[in-house]
């Protein structure tokens, strides 16, 4: 099976980098060929050139819910996400309708995509550094994107 | 592209000729893969599926039902060339990383260069089907025609583009010009002069200012002559411009402007096929580049000697005129920087034009459906916006709002979508 670990997110906008971090620290622990580990700021159509070519795909990115608890993360699948700010801009579709774009085109994208999405405090301020509470969250969002890995090998 | 030309002006250093090609080439790639998403992804479903048609089929997803799934592919296909060509020019499509002061960092070679041309020759193919789609589709429809040409969805106002030593459309270099509502040049200078050209206006009601002609004046979100508001992006360049540096492109600007029977044209729509316009010839001019070997110079860095202190680096993005303006320290180190993004310079004209739509269409006894706010929300997609660059933050959907008054100025509906 062939996965795909990617890291989404903006590496300046402070809390917005966690998905990169998350991805970064997971490239050094894990070195399985059959797995990718990517970081990307995309969004959109870039989504399909992305995913093309894995049978399933683990996306790591920052939430803001509203009402969720700073550093909490949440396992979802495609069909749980709504239209989130950084997976759509004015400029280009959501990550859902690229999603089912590709697969009305027949591509060969991922069967199974799970998210892992980390509630964040601060995606305005000009930082490399994530804030406290999303900074301890990120040891415990690379063990849970570990053990996903783990439960494909069995599958 | 912006940026690397202000931090060469910094450092007041001219990169190699071949530097220069390997930029505008990358360039080509990025307008094609942005022109490509809007027209396909955001313009077309007004167009293909109607207006007012049902919005969960108004999107990419009912085009890709209506047209079909192998023109689906061309679109994702060439996309993708353009992302391509930009990754492995410059490292990444997006954010690249391939820009120093005095040229760039990574030659290209010569089976890289074979690759874009390939890729070019395909593209420029598939901007011409685009243009005929767009035929079909919107100008054989004499009801997206009166739309079209019709009074509510036209502003006259400057027009704003980059033109190169002929006065054709030019991304990467060239000068600014500015055209009156008449199609009279009436202002034509270096990007380092911009200042003394552009101010901004501010209203305490938005992040984003209202850049204008300094010598017209601020007079308020009026149309005409008198008001110093102009617009940027794929119309405005047209229009600025003697016409398009290459074949093809050419013909098509001709048959633009012998369908309007006018220049300037003042249609906002107008700016979606001139958009494609522009997407023939940045093929075009792929092609050229892709075709001159001299962009597989290992020569592609100057390096500076000079203290470097200021510069001025102005683009055309797809969206408008980008001006990127940095005052350094003595080590290089930005102290000021200035940045008048191209959104930006077409918002004053992008509330006009909304309000202009609303106005026009609900009228008294009007039922404000969700196919008359997409009419409103028409005028402003056509400038393919980017309000996160524009205000320098984030935001996520389209916001709308409209408020509807009675004849004493009493608010009777207010309909609010955010």
């Amino acid at each position: 099976m062939k996965i795909l670990v990617l890291g989404l997110g903006n590496p300046i906008l402070s809390d917005d980098c966690v998905g990169l971090r998350v991805t970064q620290i997971i490239q050094e622990l894990v070195k399985q060929p059959e797995v990718t580990i990517l970081e990307s700021s995309v969004a959109g159509l870039d989504f399909i050139d992305l995913l093309t070519g894995y049978d399933k795909a683990i996306l790591i990115d920052a939430i803001q819910t509203g009402d969720g608890k700073v550093g909490q993360i949440y396992r979802s699948s495609l069909g749980d996400l709504a239209a989130t700010r950084h997976s759509c801009t004015p400029h280009d579709i959501n990550l859902a309708t690229a999603i089912k774009l590709g697969n009305r085109l027949n591509l060969p994208l991922p069967r199974d995509i799970v998210i892992f999405a980390i509630e964040v405090k601060d995606v305005n301020t000009l930082s490399e550094k994530c804030t406290k509470e999303v900074e301890q969250a990120i040891p415990l969002c690379v063990d849970m994107v570990i053990a996903e890995l783990n439960s494909s090998d069995q599958n | 592209m912006a940026s690397c030309k202000a931090t060469d002006a910094v450092y007041h250093v001219e990169p190699p000729l071949a530097a220069r090609k390997l930029r505008e080439l990358f360039y080509c790639a990025h307008m094609m893969h942005s022109h490509i998403a809007h027209f396909y992804a955001l313009a077309a479903p007004d167009f293909v599926l109607g207006p007012t048609s049902n919005p969960a089929e108004r999107n990419i997803l009912g085009v890709v039902a209506k047209v079909g799934l192998p023109i689906a592919s061309e679109v994702i296909k060439h996309r993708a060339y353009a992302q391509d060509i930009q990754a492995t020019i410059g490292g990444k499509a997006t954010h690249p990383v391939c820009g120093v002061p005095g040229g760039m960092s990574k030659v290209i070679t010569e089976e890289e260069r074979k690759g874009f041309e390939e890729k070019a020759k395909s593209c420029v193919e598939f901007a011409q089907f685009s243009l005929k789609l767009f035929s079909d589709v919107v100008l054989s429809n004499k009801e997206y025609m009166s739309l079209i040409t019709g009074n509510i969805y036209t502003m006259k106002s400057y027009y704003m583009g980059l033109v190169d030593a002929n006065n054709k459309v030019n991304f990467y270099d060239g000068d600014i010009r500015v055209m009156d509502e008449e199609g009279k040049e009436v202002a034509k200078f270096k990007p380092a002069q911009y200042l003394d050209y552009i101010s901004e206006h501010a209203e305490p009601w938005s992040y984003l200012k209202f850049p204008f002609l300094k010598k017209v004046g601020w007079k308020g979100f009026v149309e005409g002559k008198d008001s110093g508001i102009y617009r940027v992006a794929p119309l405005a360049r047209l229009n600025v411009a003697d016409g398009m540096a290459t074949p093809l492109a050419q013909a098509e600007y001709e048959k633009m402007f012998s369908t309007f029977g006018a220049r300037p044209i003042h249609s906002t729509m107008a700016f979606h096929w001139a958009r494609l316009i522009e997407l023939l010839y940045a093929s075009e001019r792929l092609l050229e580049l892709s075709q001159d070997k001299e962009i597989t110079s290992p020569i592609i860095r100057t390096i500076p000697s000079a203290t470097p202190d200021e510069g001025v680096g102005v683009v055309e993005a797809p969206r408008g005129t980008l001006i990127h303006h940095y005052q350094t320290d003595a080590n290089g180190i930005i102290k000021k920087a200035n940045l008048i993004v191209a959104t930006c310079q077409n918002y004053a004209a992008m509330n006009m034009s909304i309000k202009k739509v609303a106005q026009g269409i609900i009228k008294k006894g009007t039922e404000v459906t969700e196919g008359v706010l997409n009419m409103v929300e028409m005028a402003f997609r056509a400038y393919d916006p980017c309000i996160g660059c524009a205000t320098h933050a984030l935001v996520g959907q389209a916001p709308l709002e409209v408020t509807i008054y009675d004849s004493q100025g009493e608010v009777i509906q207010k309909i609010e979508r955010y």
